[in-house]
């Protein structure tokens, strides 16, 4: 008799409950595409972009940091390290990535004002210069301080260019020497002559001699 | 990364320089640290206490070396720990150090 008995079907579990939660893919953020766009200037533009680490600086340090900065026109930025790291992931500074940890800030500016960015970061101690893209060349600290001992590019180019002709120039005064010489030895001759008269048989030992030496 | 019980005090502390390679991996523990080290927090309760940062580029573990007042050196090599053990070693040998100056100063 059980086996007659009506068993009714279980209801099966609405189709919501068992169905997993499927994450939506993230899209990027509009905020996200305008920083991405904004650090492509950046690193277009400019020539130099220094990464600093900073420890904790207060509102007045970071005021007066600004101030310094802005008289070399450097800038400072902050972009949050999400958009930084996709971003350089894209791009061809891969190798910038791992500076990007902890509290960061960026000094941007178009010229390469090492030596003034070195001296203001020396007076503020919680600002650690971790590394810098200068000029496509991604420098470490120590780079950045030889970079800024480097001697203006006119001065270089000078020191190559003496360097070049020094060989020539001592072939010059080589074959310039003799003639030289000799025509020293006529000047003095002439002007012993002129000073006085009785020098002359003096003057006419000379002048066999200056002979000699020619 | 709240600290430890509330805070960390640097009265026992002297100097702690911290080096580090930014070019490498193992360095966010450190580089952490020093963020928390160099907060205002930490640096009001010992105004003398100098902290220096050096970076190197020589692929070199980082290592922090912190010296106390009462000459005993604490260097922590840095690439294999968190920063809460850091911290934390950190906290301990200062707050051992610690009570025994209030006390004698109290006393």
């Amino acid at each position: 008799m059980a086996i007659t008995e009506y068993i009714p079907p279980k209801p099966s579990a609405p189709p919501g409950a068992l169905a997993p939660p499927t994450r939506k893919a993230e899209q990027e953020s509009g905020l996200v595409k305008l920083l991405k766009k904004d650090l492509q200037t950046v690193f277009n533009e400019c020539k130099m972009v220094a990464v600093v680490h900073n420890n904790a600086t207060n509102s007045e340090d970071m005021l007066i940091l600004k101030h310094r900065l802005h008289r070399h026109n450097i800038s400072i930025k902050f972009f949050p390290h999400q958009v930084m790291r996709s971003f350089l992931a894209g791009s061809r500074y891969r190798n910038m990535e791992p500076l990007f940890i902890g509290q960061t800030a960026l000094f941007v500016s178009k010229e390469p004002k090492v030596r003034e960015m070195l001296q203001v970061l020396r007076g503020t101690p919680q600002m650690v210069l971790l590394g810098a893209l200068i000029e496509n060349t991604l420098l470490s600290q120590q780079g950045v301080v030889g970079y800024s001992r480097l001697p203006s590019l006119t001065s270089v180019q000078g020191e190559l260019v003496s360097g070049l002709t020094m060989m020539t120039s001592q072939t010059v005064s080589m074959l310039q020497h003799h003639p030289a010489h000799l025509s020293a030895l006529l000047q003095q001759h002439l002007k012993q002559q002129q000073t006085g008269g009785a020098t002359e048989p003096a003057a006419t030992e000379d002048a066999p001699k200056a002979e000699e030496a020619a | 990364m709240a600290a430890s019980r509330g805070g960390l005090v640097l009265k026992a502390v002297k100097k702690i320089m911290i080096q580090f390679c930014p070019f490498e991996n193992n360095v966010r523990s450190t580089r952490d640290f020093l963020t928390m080290v160099g907060s205002e927090k930490a640096r009001s309760t010992n105004i003398n206490c100098e902290v220096t940062t050096e970076v190197k580029h020589d692929k070199s573990e980082p290592v922090i070396d912190i010296t106390f007042i009462d000459g005993e050196r604490l260097v922590m090599k840095g690439a294999k720990l968190t920063t809460q053990e850091m911290l934390s070693a950190l906290q301990a040998r200062c707050s051992a150090k610690d009570p025994q100056a209030k006390a004698a100063a109290k006393k």
